[in-house]
């Protein structure tokens, strides 16, 4: 974390072009599903707090499917996915947009994500959904909102 | 900013340019690992559908826009179907093979054999004891089997139907049948023009997952009479009859909805809009036709032995089609087998009426 927090001030400071670029595409917005999703979608979730246990499970079950689990270890770094996550469902589920993570796209620009290796992260989405107890339907929501992103970060 | 953020911040700074490098070499490292040759089962669980008993992917009667198996755009999944459907008068078994080609085609062969019963017995009885029918009608008085073979290919030309959801714009597809059907003879005796012929069809499939659930429309074009199964079109064949024929294929619709109800687990209906071409029709007996079988039956004077009614005889010798419906309920335990247990209310198939049925499949995915 230090070695990249160094290396992204002198990026940041020699590179002012490509901060600004980086600048411009973080962020996220929310998505807007057909037909939209009930206004309360959060709510049936139970709020924030349990869409952060909807993470943590999600990060337990993508961490354990060996087709995506390494590129994780490689590239992510899980407790800040979960935080980042958890701010991102939290607005596409209808909540305040706090989000401070890249875009999706930015995010997954040169992972070279395939169609089976997204599938594998909404299989455990659904996984995670079932562990905290969150009924199919309502899960089918987050789903909803989260599709949106599928040509941003599926590149392959 | 807690370290989360702070690591948050700067990791979204570093991103593009240092991390290429390392991902292309790890993504070859690893590639091997994701891509075990054309094989692919990638898709989440039941989103291939299941198989109609034309061979196609889809739900029962209906073939859906999504392509047949979990195979994703990055490779190929083959599947293996049987069909079984127990109607009160004849049961329906179809089993074949699909096989899903990067998303973007499919495959299909399936054998549909119906043993008939009753009224087809009853047509084969009469045609056994009239004077004056020689020659095979295609009909015994018991155990006839209808059999055609079904190939497909369909082709997916745009559209996602699950992940697309902020846009109205569905899954479409294309494809069609060359359906051969093996009982030339019966089919003369039912008077269908032809025993062989092909359909197309368009497929537009869509999940909406706000309300979990699965629209599919189909367009068939075809001059199918029970989807083939009793041959496609009309043909006068009786001796002395009008001579009228009418084989023009005509646009068909047809819709299935589904709810998914779990992950693993839909239920909905369909319906399958029907032609009538040989709907009043009655069957020829090698020339012989309704009226003239009715007048030799009545030459033999069997009321009067007593012993049998010909009163229901011209019914039993119409031929009917309805509209299908069915309700069906499709669990997939695993990406490898999924069953489907259907009620299929099917109508007046042919020369029999009320063909209401429950309706059992299994598909194995590999
Ligand atoms: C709808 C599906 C997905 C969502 C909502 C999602 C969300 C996120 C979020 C919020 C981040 C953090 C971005 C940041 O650090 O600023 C992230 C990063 C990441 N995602 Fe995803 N993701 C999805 C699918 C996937 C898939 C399918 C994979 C790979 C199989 C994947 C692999 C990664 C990796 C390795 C990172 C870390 C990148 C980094 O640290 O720079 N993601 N994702």
């Amino acid at each position: 974390m230090k070695n990249k927090s160094v290396i992204a001030t002198v990026l940041a400071a020699g590179l002012c072009s490509a901060a600004a670029m980086q600048s411009a595409m973080a962020g996220e917005s929310k998505t807007k599903p057909i037909p939209g999703i009930p206004s309360n979608s959060l709510e049936l979730f139970g709020g924030k707090q349990v869409v952060h246990e909807w993470a943590v499970a999600l990060f337990y079950y993508i961490m354990l499917d060996r087709r995506i689990n390494w590129m994780f270890r490689e590239f992510g770094n899980p407790e800040r996915q979960i935080f980042l996550n958890t701010q991102l469902e939290t607005m596409v589920l209808g909540g305040p947009n706090e989000y401070q993570g890249a875009s999706m796209a930015a995010a997954h620009a040169d992972l070279n994500i395939n169609m089976e290796q997204f599938n594998a992260v909404v299989e455990a989405a659904y996984n995670a959904c079932e562990r905290v107890n969150i009924h199919y339907w309502t899960c089918n929501q987050l789903i909803a909102a989260l599709a949106p992103f599928t040509d941003d970060i599926v590149t392959r | 900013m807690t370290s989360n953020e702070q690591g948050a911040a700067t990791a979204a700074l570093v991103r593009t340019g240092l991390r290429g490098a390392a991902i292309l070499a790890a993504g070859l490292l690893f590639s091997s690992n994701a891509a075990a040759g054309f094989y692919n089962d990638g898709k989440v669980l039941l989103t291939g559908g299941v198989v109609t008993i034309d061979g196609a992917g889809g739900g029962g009667i209906t073939p859906w826009a999504t392509i047949s198996g979990y195979g994703t755009r990055d490779g190929i999944n083959g599947g293996l179907h049987y069909t079984y459907a127990y109607l009160p008068n004849y049961s329906l078994n179809s089993y074949g093979g699909t096989v899903g080609f990067y998303d973007r085609v499919e495959l299909s062969y399936t054998r549909s054999t119906l043993p008939t019963g009753s009224t087809f017995d009853t047509v084969g009885l009469v045609a056994d004891i009239l004077p004056g029918v020689v020659g095979d009608t295609g009909i015994q008085p018991f155990n006839t089997t209808i059999e055609m073979d079904v190939f497909g290919a369909k082709v997916r030309l745009f559209g996602d139907a699950v992940y697309t959801s902020d846009s109205l714009i569905p899954q479409v597809a294309i494809g069609g049948f060359y359906k051969d059907n093996k009982n030339k003879e019966l089919l003369h005796t039912l008077q269908a023009a032809k025993a062989k012929d092909w359909e197309a069809y368009v497929a537009i499939t869509k999940v909406y997952f706000p309300i979990s659930t699965l629209v599919s429309i189909t367009g068939r074009y075809t001059a199918a009479n029970q989807t083939g199964l009793t041959g496609f079109g009309y043909k006068d064949r009786t001796a002395g009859g009008d001579g009228g024929s009418d084989k023009k294929k005509e646009l068909r619709l047809e819709v299935s909805i589904a709810t998914l109800v779990a992950k693993n687990t839909a239920f909905g209906a369909e319906y399958a809009q029907h032609g009538d071409f040989l709907d009043g029709v009655g069957v020829n007996l090698n020339g012989l036709g309704t009226a003239g079988i009715l007048s030799a039956v009545a030459d033999l004077d069997l009321d009067s032995l007593g012993l049998v009614s010909t009163k229901n005889l011209e019914k039993a010798l119409t031929q009917h089609e309805d509209d299908w419906y069915d309700l069906f309920f499709a669990y997939a335990p695993n990406k490898r087998i999924s069953f489907v247990v259907a009620y299929a209310m099917l109508g007046n198939i042919t020369l029999t009426p009320d063909q209401h049925g429950f309706y059992l499949s299994t598909h194995l995915t590999f």
